[in-house]
């Protein structure tokens, strides 16, 4: 298989309300010239959304930007993946204590269900986080549209 | 720079309704559909249709207020539907758990005729 890193954005995004539709119609066009399918390019869309929100919501960044990094890359034979880092400078947080928050309920709960959504969604996350901020970094593979 | 939410009602009867959204569900358009439908709960709708196949994107402030919406229809004793979801937006509604308390069809009709709309 012949991995070649073909697309790569890097946006600065200022911390105001929609501002994640920027970042999610970003990483959807990058992902449609990669041939990639709706239906995945929606459920990252959806990941993104909620990485940003999450950011913009908690982060208590001081500076008020998320910083958003994609790289796009064909793996061959139709295949392809994205990959999306989603950075901020604010206060970070503990994503194992935030797992254990959400894997301890039973009932709908109505807010606190971001990370839910954006594991949901992607193919790969992985959080690093300390005081001086937070990345997420998620993956989505796709295989080329037929359409 | 998004898809600013709309929201249009049909009434169907004197306890039935279906509003249509167009547009990004978040806060404030989860707010614009809780208004409406708060307005047709206090006129005495008990079955609620949300139709969501304008709406493409939601956010998981957005779907919380529909959450809302629903537990307040409850405890009026009535209930709420939703169709022509797109397939992410129903996964990311049984991710939070609205599938639990709300009915969901694919397509109008069958909502329509299940709702006894």
């Amino acid at each position: 298989m012949n991995a070649t890193a073909e697309r790569q954005m890097e946006l600065t995004l200022p911390m105001v309300p929609d501002i994640e539709i920027a970042a999610a119609r970003a990483a959807g066009n990058l992902a449609r010239e990669l041939g990639m399918a709706s239906e995945s390019i929606d459920e990252m869309a959806h990941a993104m959304i909620e990485a940003c929100i999450n950011a913009r919501e908690h982060s208590g960044s001081e500076d008020r930007r998320i910083y958003v990094r994609i790289t796009g890359t064909s793996l061959g034979e139709g295949n392809s993946r994205i990959d999306i880092w989603i950075s901020d400078h604010g206060k970070g947080f503990d994503p194992s204590a935030a797992r254990s928050k959400r894997q301890a309920r039973n009932a709908v709960h109505k807010r606190g269900w971001g990370l839910s959504i954006i594991e949901a969604h992607m193919d790969e996350v992985a959080i690093t986080s300390d005081a001086g901020g937070t990345t997420i970094h998620m993956v989505k593979y796709g295989k080329r549209s037929e359409s | 720079m998004t898809d600013e939410l709309r929201v249009s009602a049909d009434r169907r009867g004197p306890t039935g309704a279906i509003l249509y959204t167009k547009g990004y569900i978040n806060n404030v358009g989860g707010e614009e559909i809780a208004n409406r439908a708060y307005e047709l709960m206090d006129d005495g709708v008990r079955s609620l249709l949300l139709n969501l196949r304008e709406t493409k994107i939601v956010n998981s402030i957005g779907i919380s207020i529909l959450i809302e919406i629903i537990e307040k229809m409850i405890d009026k004793g009535g209930k709420i539907g939703f169709c022509c979801l797109t397939p992410v937006i129903h996964k990311t509604f049984q991710i939070m758990g609205l599938a639990n308390y709300a009915s969901i069809f694919t397509d109008e009709e069958t909502a329509l005729r299940e709702m006894g709309l």
